[in-house]
C-alpha cells in the first residue's frame, strides 16, 4: 500500500463526508419520527392503523433498500415526481429507517412490565401521559442498543446512494478508481472513515445507554 | 348513605375460564374488608374489576355512587366513559403485589407524578405532601432514593404513599406482602393497620390471617369464583361455618399459627426502627373497637 496515495485520497473522499452525514442525519430524524408514529399505530386499538403499520413494515422491510432508491430516483419521475438524487436518497433511506426502527420502538414499549401501565391507570393518568412519562422512558433502555444497530447499518447503507448519483464518499472513491487506477488505498481510506463514523455512533450509544439506565 | 362500594352479581371470564361466578358484597365507608381464599380463587380479579383494570363480563359495580359498570337487560356490559373511569380511579387507590413503582423515578417523584399530572397540583404542594406521606410511612429519609435502592418492604410503603397522595376514598390492597421477605411484611402491615385506624376504607386481598383477624371488620372467603362465607372477621376466622372455609383456614394456619404470627408482625415494625415516626409512635391497638370510625 502506497501511503502517499492514502494521504492524497483522504481529502478527495472526505469531500463526500458532508453528503454521507447529511443523508444519514435526515433519514434518521425523518425515519425515527415515522417509526414512532408507526409503533404507536401498531399498538393502538384501531384496526386500520394497525394494518397500515403492519403493511408498511412488511413492504419496506421486505424490499431491498437499493430497489427503494431506484424507485425513488428512476421510477418516481415517470409518475411525475422529480426528485434530486439527494432527496430521492433521503426518501428511500427514511422509509427504510421508519420500517426498521418502528419494530425497535414497538418491542421496547411492549417489553416494559405491564404493571407499569396498570399502576399508572390505577392512579388515573391518561394513556398519553403515562406513555410519555412512564412507559417510553423505560422502553428507551431496551431500545437503545438495537436502535443504534440500525443507525449504524443506515450510515453504512448511505453508500448505496452512489447508485443514484449522490456525490457521497463511496462515489468519490470510485472516481479515484477511474482517474488514478488506484484501488487498495482509496478503499482503505473509505473503510477507515466509515469505521471512525460508526465508532462515534457506538460511543454516543454507550453514553445514552448509561444516561437512561436505572439507578441501583 | 349508600355503601362506598357496591358489587352485585359480578362475573368475569377470561375466554372460557370463568374466574368470578356472581359475587355480591358491599363495603361501607370506613370499613376494612379482607378477602381471603385459595390462590386462583378470584380474589385479585375482584379488586381489579373495581377500578376496571379488568373489564367484568357480568354484574354491576358502583363506587361512591358512580356506576363503574353494569349489565344491561340484554346481557351486554355498559362501562363508565373513559373520563369517568379516570375520575373513579382517582377515588380508588391501589397497591400491587409487585409494588409497580416507576423504577426510573425517585421515591418522591413516584408519589408526585399523579397529583401533578392528574390533579394539577403545583410541584411545591405535591412535593410537600409527598414528604409528609413518606414521613408517615417511615421513609422520610428515602425521598431521593430510586426504587431499586430500596428493600421490598420500603418499596411497598412508597407504593402505599403513592396511592394515598391522590387522597382516595377507597384503598385496594392486592396481596401486598406476598412479594417481600417475611421479616419485612410487618412494616407494611403496620402502615396498613395505622391507615385502617385513621378511618380509611380498605379492601384487602391477603394471606395474612393474623392481619385479617386483627384489622379487618369483615372477612369474605372466596373459593372458585364465589363468596363461600362472609361475616365479622372474628366469626369467620375463628368459627367458620362452611367446610371449605374450615379446610382453607386449617391448611393456612397449620403452617403459620395465628397467635405467633401476630407477635412477629407487631415486633417487626418496632425493630425496623420507626419508633419515633408518626405511624409507629404508639403501640397499635389490636382492638377493632378502637378504630376511629367505629360507632
Amino acid at each position: 500500500m502506497d501511503w502517499d496515495v492514502v494521504w492524497e485520497s483522504v481529502p478527495l473522499i472526505w469531500k463526500g463526508a458532508g453528503a454521507t452525514v447529511s443523508m444519514f442525519a435526515w433519514a434518521l430524524v425523518i425515519g425515527t419520527a415515522g417509526a414512532l408514529a408507526l409503533a404507536l399505530m401498531r399498538l393502538s386499538a384501531a384496526k386500520p392503523l394497525q394494518w397500515f403499520a403492519i403493511g408498511f413494515g412488511w413492504l419496506f422491510r421486505g424490499i431491498p433498500l437499493l430497489i427503494l432508491l431506484f424507485f425513488a430516483f428512476f421510477a418516481l419521475p415517470e409518475l411525475g415526481i422529480l426528485l434530486s438524487p439527494f432527496l430521492a436518497a433521503i426518501l428511500g433511506f427514511s422509509l427504510w429507517t421508519a420500517a426498521y426502527q418502528a419494530e425497535v420502538i414497538r418491542s421496547g414499549i411492549i417489553a416494559v412490565d405491564p404493571g407499569q401501565s396498570e399502576a399508572s391507570e390505577a392512579l388515573g393518568m391518561t394513556k398519553a401521559h403515562y406513555m410519555r412519562r412512564i412507559i417510553f422512558p423505560q422502553g428507551l433502555r431496551i431500545m437503545v442498543p438495537p436502535f443504534t444497530g440500525n443507525a449504524i447499518t443506515l450510515l453504512k447503507q448511505t453508500s448505496l446512494a452512489t447508485l443514484v448519483t449522490v456525490p457521497e464518499m463511496a462515489l468519490l472513491t470510485q472516481r479515484i478508481f477511474s482517474n488514478n487506477f488506484k484501488f487498495v488505498e482509496p478503499i482503505f481510506v473509505l473503510g477507515m472513515i466509515y469505521l471512525a463514523m460508526t465508532s462515534v455512533l457506538l460511543i454516543v450509544s454507550v453514553a445514552v445507554e448509561r444516561a437512561v439506565s436505572l439507578k441501583v | 348513605m349508600n355503601a362506598l362500594v357496591q358489587v352485585t352479581g359480578l362475573r368475569k371470564s377470561f375466554g372460557d375460564n370463568e374466574v368470578l361466578k356472581g359475587v355480591d358484597f358491599e363495603v361501607e365507608r370506613g370499613e376494612v374488608v379482607a378477602i381471603i381464599g385459595p390462590s386462583g380463587s378470584g380474589k385479585t380479579t375482584i379488586l381489579r374489576c373495581i377500578n376496571l383494570l379488568e373489564r367484568p363480563t357480568g354484574g354491576r359495580v358502583e363506587v361512591d355512587g358512580r356506576v363503574v359498570c353494569e349489565e344491561l337487560g340484554d346481557g351486554t356490559m355498559r362501562f363508565a366513559e373513559r373520563g369517568d373511569v379516570r375520575e373513579i380511579r382517582e377515588q380508588v387507590g391501589m397497591v400491587f403485589q409487585r409494588f409497580n413503582l416507576f423504577p426510573h423515578m425517585t421515591a418522591l417523584d413516584n408519589i408526585t407524578e399523579a397529583p401533578k399530572s392528574v390533579r394539577g397540583m403545583s410541584k411545591e404542594d405535591a412535593n410537600a405532601r409527598a414528604r409528609e406521606l413518606l414521613d408517615s410511612v417511615g421513609l422520610g429519609h428515602k425521598a431521593d432514593a430510586y426504587p431499586l435502592q430500596l428493600s421490598g418492604g420500603q418499596q411497598q410503603r412508597v407504593a402505599i404513599a403513592r396511592a394515598l397522595a391522590m387522597e382516595p376514598a377507597l384503598m385496594l390492597f392486592d396481596e401486598v406482602t406476598s412479594a417481600v421477605d417475611p421479616e419485612l411484611a410487618g412494616e407494611i402491615l403496620m402502615v396498613m393497620k395505622r391507615l385502617a385506624q385513621q378511618g380509611m376504607t380498605m379492601l384487602v386481598v391477603t394471606h395474612e390471617m393474623s392481619f385479617a383477624a386483627d384489622v379487618a371488620d369483615r372477612v369474605l372467603f372466596i373459593d372458585h369464583g364465589v363468596i363461600v362465607e362472609q361475616g365479622q372477621a372474628r366469626d369467620v376466622l375463628t368459627a367458620p361455618q362452611n367446610p371449605r372455609t374450615r379446610a382453607f383456614l386449617h391448611a393456612v394456619l397449620d403452617r403459620a399459627p395465628m397467635a405467633e404470627d401476630d407477635e412477629s408482625t407487631a415486633g417487626a415494625g418496632e425493630e425496623a426502627g420507626f419508633g419515633g415516626s408518626d405511624l409507629f409512635s404508639e403501640r397499635v391497638a389490636t382492638d377493632p373497637e378502637a378504630g376511629p370510625d367505629d360507632g
